[in-house]
Formats: C-alpha cells, structure tokens, sequence
C-alpha cells in the first residue's frame, strides 16, 4: 500500500519536504551549551598548543632543525635536542603497551566472558581500584620493590636471549662471576613495567566495556552454529570489540607517553639513545620537564616548553589515530 | 585548632616575646651600644605558615629543627627537598618564602646562568658539614666499612678513568684490601644539586686536569679556560654512571643489597641513616680522615667567609684553603650550608611570615646547633653564629628572640677564648693507620662504626694479632699524632697484645696502629687476601618448595573461577564433558543432576 502510493506520488513532488522543529527555550540551551562545550574543548586544546610553541619558539628558534636530531640536552651550551628523550619516551611507552596489552585482554575476556557473576562485580572493582591509584605509589613501588627482583630476569634474559639486539648489555659479559647486577638497574624496561602496571587497568576497562555490548544474538547465533565459547568469542566478540581493543590500547598509550612522577623516580636519565632497554639509562620527555622545570632559567624552561610540545604533538596524534580507529570500527559506530 | 583559642594563645604568645624583645633589647642596648634597631616595619602579628625550598645535602638538619620547634612552639614550616638549584629558584620566583642551597647565587665559574632574584635577599649559615662518599663494598661476603681514597682516585673514578675496584690506585690506597675485580659504579644526582656544585668546585680546583678532560668527554664547553662549576652532573652515556635525584635517591639506591660496587657523594648524615660506610678521604697532612662534626670544623677553620656587609655575598664561603688544610684532622670536603632569606617584604612574604622565619632562624642557630653533631653535621662556630643572629635580625616582620651565645651550649664555645672553635681545639688527632702508607685501620665508618660482624675487621684480625706480636718493640707511635683515636675502634682481639705496648700507648687500644708498612704489610695483605666468596644466593631448598607453592597456589587461583564458572554455566553437559578430561574433575554426580 505505502509503495504504491508513494510510487504515485514521487512525479508530483520533487522536492523533500523540509522538516521544520519549533526548538523550544530548553532545546535551544542544551544545544548551544553543548556545541558550546565542544567548542571550548578544542579551543583549550589548541590554545595549549600554542601556548607551548610561543614559549617554545625561543628555544626552537636557537636550536633550529637540530632540535629534532641532537640528542644531548645541555641547554646552557647550546647542545640541546629531543631526539634521545623522544626515543625513550617511546621505547618505555612500547614496552608498557607489549606488556599491558595481553594483560588487558585477557583480564577483560575473564571479566566479561567468564566470571561467574559472584566475583564479577568485585573483579571490575579491583581493576578499577587498580586504575585509581596514584602513579607515585607505582613509582615507589617500581623503586623499591620491582628493581631489586626484576634484576634476575633481567639478567637472564640478558645471558639468554643477548644475540636479540635489543636484548643486548653490552657491559655485561655472563662468563664473569663478578658480574655486577647494577648494569640493569633503572633501565627502559623497568620503567615500562612500572608503567604497564598503569595503563593496563584503563585499558582493561575500555575492552571490558566494549565486550559487554557484543549482540547476544551473535554470540547465540555461533554457539548454536556449533562454535565453543573460546570459538565464539574469538569469531564474534573480538572482532566486534576489535575498536575497543585498539581504542584502549592507544588510550593507554597516550597515558604512558604522558607518565611522568612514576617513570621519573625509577629512571636514571641519560641524553642518549639506548637501543638496550635492559641496561641503565633512559629518559622521558615528561620525566624530563619534572626533573628539570622547577630549576630551569628561562631559556632552559622555554627548551623544556619546546619539548613539552614535542611530546603533545605525539600525544595528540596517537589519541587521533586511536579516535579514528575506533569510529570506523562497528563497536565504534553505536558510541 | 579553633581559630578563637589559637588567637589568643598567639596574642598571650606576642605579648609574652614583647616583654621578651625589650629586655633583650635593652641588654643590648647597654651592651652592644645597638648597632641596627632591627627591622624598620611592623612586626608580625602571629606566626604564619611558613614554606621553604632547596637542599637536600642539609634537609637532615633542616626538618628535625622544624620538628622541634613544631613540637615545641606550633610554627608552621613547610620544607620541600627539592634541590639546592630549585631553592634558589623557588625563592627567586617567590614561590618559596626561603630557599636552602650549598652555593649563592650566580657563583664564579659556572655552567649555569644562575642570576641573582630580584628580590632582596640575604644569606646566612645554617649548618656545617662534609660531602661524603658513601660506598657499597663487599669482600668474601663481608661489607667493606674501612676504604680509605686519595682525592685523586676520587677524581678519576667520578670522571669514569678508573672503572674497577681492583684498580692499582685504590690498591695503593688500602693496601689491607683485597679488592674485587668489581665495576665502580658511581652515582651522582640527576637534578641541580648544591653537593655536585661543591664537588665541582672541588675538582676544578684540586684536580684541574682530570676535570678538564671530563669536561672534554661530555662536551661541555670551558669556563675561563676550565672545566666548569655545575650543579647538573655532567655523565657520559654508556658509562655505567647511574644517576639519581635527591640526596634520598642517591643515597638509597647505593644502600640496596644489589648496588654493590656504586659510590656516590651525599652529605654524612644520609650515610648514618643508611647505615652505610663512607671512603676517609686523604688531607694535605697526609691522613684520611672521616667527615665527622670534628674533623669538619678544624677543616672549616680555613674556610674564608665574605666579611664585606654592603656585599650582596656578605657570609659566603670560599673553600680553596679548606680544601689544602694542612692539619691532619681535616676533612677536605667541607663545607657550609645556607638559607637565603627574604630582606623586603615582596612576593607574598608578610610581617607574620617573618615572624615566623625570624624565630626560627634564632632558634636553631641557637638551640639547633646542639643537635648538628648526632645529625650528622657540624655545628656552626661562634663567629658565624653572631654573623647569622644579625642577619635574623633583619628580617622584616620579624621580632626574634636573639639569646647571647653562652645560652646556646653551642659545643664551639670556648669560653676561655672567644674567637676559637672549641669543637676544633679538641678534636682528637688521626690515629697512626690512618696516615697514608700504613696498612689501614679496621674500625668502621659512616653508617657502619656499629656493626663489628660485618666488617673486614674479621679478616684482619689474624694479621692485627701477627702484626702486634712480631711488633711489640715498635712501640713507638708514628708521628706522635697517633694518639689512638677512632673511638677505641681496633681490632677486637687487639687489646691484650696492644697491653703489651705498656705506658706510650696509654689508652692502649691500637695494635693495629703501630704496624708500619714494608714487611707486615706483605703479611697483613696475604692474611687479608683471602678466598673471595661470591655471597651465595640465600635460596635452599625450603625456599624454594615455598616459591613452587606460592606458585601453584597463584596458578590455582586464576583457574579455579573459570573451571567453576563453566561446571555452573548454560552449556553444562558439553562443557562438563570437556572438563572431565581436564586435571579438575567435576563431580559426575553433578553433571547427572
């Protein structure tokens, strides 16, 4: 009935009829205030931005083009450059995501999948407990606690698996019985474990979220198709969740490159680029401005602004990725 | 903490220092004739919280007197450990209402643009003290608590040319050590740090080429033709230099149990609290000595201190004679500490801020003094305690109490003789082994004076016994300076043979000391030498049946509520047949129900 007749009035009419709202008082409020927050939101984003590259362009302007290839960072002589600080900011970022990544995943699929429902409310609880403490707590128990019992593992994945070059400590030599373990002490993977432990609570909870909202016909449909549940889960819930899975992993990405009190009281900062992340030494852009902020003259600040800038510029290209990734994602287009 | 009763208590408080000022004032008015009538403003009503900002080298010091007078007078004051450099700068910015550095402002010589604030601004002492090298050393399983350094190997192993501990110049420093084949690894602050600009004065000074040629490795440009003073530790990359920020970092990281081999320099007082041995470092005189309160004031003796009032550096130090003092006593590395204080009241400094700042400036120049020593400081002498209470007296707002010197059990007071330091006067000399060429003493340092068991005095002691008997008609003292000092610290089974010495040695308790170098050191380096045992790892078998348990016990715990979840979820029968083969076995009567 509805085709024909719109069959028979299609010719008639050209044009779609232009739908007309009479926006009331409180329409009109909730959609200025909202377009009105937005706005405000990317406006303090960009106005950070510049902010930093005006108090920045002193100290860019001085270094110019080496201000992205030199590594030491000795801005009273001159010498300055982001390239060691970003590589550690990135390596330790790395490896807290290699690390946190299966964590999360797999914390997420036991909450959401398989948890009885008894202890599933206390399980969200603990991680969300998880993500809830402070990133110095995790720093000092990095310092005091992690370093000392990580330096086994680290030595024997250094006496093992050394012919993997970023494996490598090139002062360490395992035929020597003398062998100080302090050559692992504060090293990239430390810090990266110590970050893990951070960002691997967000990003369980992003997942956990998405899992939960995988269609239950779907899930019922493979069952009935004969799947297992690990069958199941894995042809339906990850990929539906897989914008989840990436979202939350950039969102702790995003978190680990910002990391900075935890990071900066377990690393010993060096202004080079350390290819051994088991080996002393790294450095984080973030870990670097709090180190450095409170004592700097004003041309140090402005170098210390340059690279905070550096560091938002990365930021904010991983959080895009991550938003575009997770929009052409289907669990993405519902939210 | 109601404000009504806090009021009052503080109006009964001013009232009473009123009464308190004039007295004072008037005493002083008949004796000293009143120089400066103290501030010119208003003083402050009541004592406001205070905040400070800046070393880490005296924070010891600092926060025990600001919990004294807590405890004592309820005046705030907040101390941030952030590092002399950010002191500075927290002051300058006026985020701090005082600052604590090792170094003023804008100091010769220097890597940084380090300019002095724009506000006003005075400097005054707070405390002495000495830069230690405290050190991780194990032999055979036992801490190392006696190494002796000459300021050269001290050079070059913070500028990374000696590398290992069996290093023949750290040989010929401690030939009773059988040192290891162990990396040195030293540890230097990673902030701006007023210990690594007194130690960067130090080497430019007395070891100039050294530091040149590191200034060369890292790249730091000359500063009039040398290597400059910094406060950020210079490190090259790869080195095996860890560095760390804050006295607290440096010091903790060197006192955990896997840090052996690290050495860092850090105030004495760090190295009490760890428990930890510091390096005797060798004096002009050809002794080395330990940074004790003592040994720290007969260096600081030489210490010339900017007398120039109208001197924006009026009371700052100069070092260049402590560090050639020529007493054996010495302790090169001393120096002292200061607060820079507000003179203008600007940047959120008020009358009742000042208050509270002059109060406590007065008292632990005062008081606070007595407690440097068992803090692991030094007491500041006569001289600069009067310099310090005038200074205290010009801060604006403020109303202290000055007490007269004899008040203060200041132990530098010499009664009879007012200019001296009495702490200096009667330091006790050197002890005979630590003269530089003679087989080291065994008696710990630092941190570690207290803990026998541990020392290498076990290795020693046969040589101390050998060395005593084959020794006896030695007798003589070396030097006469060795009248046994050290705090009857030899060798445990010294003292009977010691007895032996008869009257010279007459408080008869180092044998030790009385063996010369030649042919008992051979002896004595043969007895030390012996077998190096790696410490073995504490794991037996009990420890590691507990770890397997733990770990089964983690193991069940992640796969017990799965298991369970599925023998209770909607897929019973297929699940329960796949858990049948598993190791859980669910009962077979539940699945049939």
């Amino acid at each position: 009935m509805t085709d024909t007749a719109l069959i028979e009035r299609a010719p008639a009419e050209d044009k779609p009829r232009r739908v007309k709202t009479a926006a009331g008082a409180a329409d009109r409020v909730f959609r200025y205030g909202a377009h009105g927050s937005g706005v405000l939101v990317l406006a303090i984003m960009t106005l950070v931005g510049l902010f930093l590259a005006i108090r920045g362009a002193e100290a860019i302007n001085a270094a110019g083009g080496r201000f992205l290839t030199e590594q030491d960072w000795e801005p009273n002589s001159g010498r300055f450059g982001i390239a060691a600080v970003l590589f550690g900011t990135i390596a330790i970022a790395l490896i807290a995501i290699v690390v946190a990544l299966p964590l999360a995943l797999g914390t997420a699929t036991y909450i959401s999948e398989y948890a009885p429902a008894g202890i599933k409310s206390f399980l969200v609880g603990v991680v969300d407990l998880m993500a809830a403490i402070p990133s110095v707590v995790y720093g000092l128990w990095g310092f005091f606690w992690l370093e000392g019992n990580l330096l086994p593992v680290a030595r024997w994945i250094a006496t093992n698996f050394a012919w993997i070059p970023i494996f490598k400590v090139s002062r360490f030599d395992p035929q020597d019985p003398l062998a100080t373990p302090t050559v692992f002490t504060a090293s990239a993977t430390l810090a990266g474990l110590v970050v893990a432990m951070m960002v691997a609570p967000i990003a369980c909870s992003v997942m956990r979220e998405v899992f939960a909202q995988a269609p239950v016909g779907e899930r019922e449909g493979a069952l009935a198709l004969g799947a297992s549940k690990w069958g199941m889960i894995r042809s339906v819930v990850y990929p539906f969740g897989r914008g989840g899975i990436i979202g939350g992993t950039m969102l702790g990405l995003g978190r680990a490159l910002g990391e900075t009190i935890a990071v900066y009281l377990v690393i010993s900062p060096i202004f080079v680029i350390n290819w051994e992340i088991l080996s002393t030494g790294t450095n984080s852009i973030s870990s670097l401005i709090a180190l450095r902020y409170g004592e700097a003259s004003s041309f140090e600040l402005s170098a210390l602004m340059a690279a905070g800038l550096a560091l938002f510029a990365v930021t904010m290209v991983v959080n895009f990725a991550a938003g575009i990734i997770i929009q052409r994602s289907r669990s993405g287009e519902s939210s | 903490m109601t404000p009504p009763t806090r009021r009052s208590r503080g109006a009964a408080h001013v009232l009473r220092r009123l009464a308190a000022a004039l007295g004072a004032a008037v005493l002083a008015l008949v004796a000293l004739g009143a120089p400066a009538a103290g501030p010119a403003g208003a003083v402050g009503a009541v004592h406001a919280p205070i905040i400070g900002s800046g070393s880490t080298w005296s924070a010891n010091a600092i926060q025990q007197w600001i919990k004294n007078v807590w405890s004592n007078y309820q005046w705030k004051i907040s101390y941030s450990e952030s590092g002399s450099t950010q002191g500075r700068n927290d002051f300058a910015n006026g985020t701090a209402d005082f600052g604590v550095s090792e170094i003023p402002y804008a100091i010769v010589n220097s890597n940084e643009g380090d300019t002095r604030p724009n506000r006003q601004f005075a400097y005054m002492p707070i405390v002495a003290g000495g830069t230690a090298f405290m050190y991780n050393l194990v032999v055979g399983g036992k801490r190392v608590t006696n190494l002796r350094l000459s300021g050269q190997v001290i050079a070059k192993i913070f500028t990374g040319v000696i590398t290992t501990w069996d290093d023949a110049a750290i040989k010929a420093d401690n030939p009773a050590l059988a040192l290891p084949s162990i990396p040195i690894v030293p540890v230097v602050r990673s902030d701006g740090s007023g210990a690594t600009a007194q130690v960067s004065i130090w080497l430019r000074q007395e070891h100039t080429a050294i530091w040149d040629a590191y200034c060369g490795k890292v790249g730091r440009p000359m500063v009039n033709g040398h290597c400059g003073v910094t406060s950020n530790y210079p490190v090259v990359p790869g080195s095996g230099f860890v560095s760390r920020s804050g006295s607290n970092g440096v010091s903790g990281y060197v006192a955990q149990s896997h840090a052996v081999g690290a050495i860092t320099f850090v105030e004495y007082s760090y190295a009490l609290n760890a428990g930890f041995p510091v390096a005797k470092v060798l004096n002009r005189a050809g002794y080395y000595s330990e940074p004790t309160a003592s040994n720290v004031a007969v260096a600081l003796l030489q210490a010339h201190i900017n007398q120039d009032t109208s001197s924006p550096d009026y009371l700052t130090q100069d070092l260049s004679d402590v560090y050639n003092n020529a007493d054996a006593r010495a302790y090169p590395l001393s120096s002292y500490s200061y607060i820079i204080l507000p003179m203008r009241l600007e940047a959120s400094f008020t009358e009742d801020k000042g208050l509270t700042l002059a109060d406590f400036g007065a008292y632990f120049l005062c008081e606070g003094q007595q407690q440097a020593e068992t803090l692991g400081y030094s007491p500041l002498p006569v001289n600069l305690v009067l310099a310090g209470q005038a200074q205290v007296d010009r801060i604006p707002g403020g109303d202290p109490v000055i007490k007269g010197i004899a008040q203060c059990n200041n132990p530098t007071l010499d009664p009879s003789d007012p200019n001296g330091n009495a702490l200096a006067k009667k330091a006790p000399m050197p002890s005979d082994c630590d003269r530089q060429g003679v087989v080291q003493c065994v008696a710990g340092t630092g941190g570690a004076k207290d803990l026998p068991l541990e020392q290498t005095a076990n290795n020693s002691d046969p040589a101390g016994a050998s060395g005593s008997s084959g020794n006896a008609g030695l007798g003589a003292v070396g030097d006469g300076a060795g009248t046994a000092g050290g705090g009857g610290s030899a060798g445990a089974g010294g003292d009977a043979a010691a007895g032996s010495l008869g009257a010279q040695d007459q408080s008869a308790t180092g044998d030790s000391e009385v063996v010369s170098a030649g042919q008992d050191a051979a002896s004595l380096a043969m007895a030390a030498a012996s077998p190096q045992s790696i410490p073995a790892p504490t794991s037996s078998a009990a420890t590691q049946l507990a770890m397997l348990g733990v770990g089964a016990g983690v193991r069940a715990a992640a796969l017990t509520p799965p298991i369970l979840s599925k023998r209770g979820g909607r897929r019973r029968g297929r699940l329960s047949a796949l858990a049948g083969a598993g190791p859980a076995g669910p009962a077979p009567g539940k699945r049939l129900s």
